[in-house]
């Protein structure tokens, strides 16, 4: 019987590849017992939905001095 | 192309995927200014190779595209400093002594995140997702990056980062009970 440190760690190694047959079980039926681990489970999913979310990408502002320093450095740049 | 012409088109991507570049960049590289340059040769490089767009994707995708490849660069570049970050960490890895007591047992055992759905919705989540990501092991966020934001299989990770994949397998666990952890603590109301 897995523990819950084994089970988390075949929870996540599951959301990345096909884990065996054996695996799969035990991971089954440690889930089915453990509220837990079972939290874990759907947390990594949500994880993987947030870092898959185009909302990520849209939280942090490039400050004005910044963007007119990028703009400086690409006017410098002859044209192709 | 005249010149007027390549200021403005250079200027209207700063202006409508400045901040989205921006944002993208420091998930990957923690510092601001690595950030604003990553985005500055993205720029440059879009305006060197614009016959490279196909007008399928949108402005926005070939440009993210492109800042992909020079982050994937980036971490090349430090690859180094991230291999020996990770034998110093392997010699704990199977320990997880922050999360586990020695029979195996949660410390803190996980519990659901309150409306998860509509977190996604708030500014605030996003910020603090940034925070709990930049408090990752160097190591740890750069293959939860490689593989969860850039995409990356963990063949591909297991070549970039001279890592085998028990490696990679031990560090995304930590990078998740981490995440999931700081997440659960600083969960906005």
């Amino acid at each position: 019987m897995l523990n819950c440190k084994q089970a988390s760690q075949l929870a996540s190694r599951a959301m990345d590849e096909k884990l065996s047959f054996w695996e799969n079980m035990s991971l089954k039926l440690h889930l089915f017992l453990c509220r837990a681990c079972t939290q874990f489970t759907q947390q990594l999913v949500f994880l993987r939905k947030v870092s898959r979310h185009s909302q990520i990408n849209s939280v942090s502002e490039l400050s004005e001095a910044a963007k007119q320093r990028i703009l400086q450095s690409l006017e410098d740049k002859p044209t192709p | 192309m005249t010149a007027d012409n390549k200021d403005l088109r250079i200027q209207t991507w700063l202006e409508e995927h400045g901040n989205y570049l921006f944002s993208y960049a420091l998930l990957s590289v923690k510092d601001t200014h690595l950030a604003e340059d990553m985005v500055q040769e993205t720029l440059l490089a879009a305006m060197t190779a614009k016959n490279t767009f196909a007008n399928q994707s949108s402005v926005r995708t070939w440009l993210t595209g492109i800042l992909k490849h020079k982050l994937i660069d980036n971490f090349r570049r430090r690859k180094r400093e991230v291999v020996m970050g990770d034998l110093v960490d392997q010699s704990k890895a199977d320990q997880l002594e922050d999360f586990f007591r020695i029979n195996g047992s949660w410390i803190d055992r996980p519990t659901a995140f309150p409306n998860p759905d509509s977190a996604l919705q708030q500014k605030a989540f996003w910020k603090i997702f940034q925070q709990c990501s930049s408090r990752l092991k160097p190591q740890q966020a750069a293959v939860f990056l490689a593989k969860e934001i850039h995409g990356m299989s963990t063949e591909e990770i297991c070549k970039e980062f001279t890592l085998n994949p028990t490696n990679v397998w031990i560090l995304m666990h930590r990078a998740r009970l981490s995440l999931s952890h700081c997440l659960k603590n600083n969960w906005i109301d």
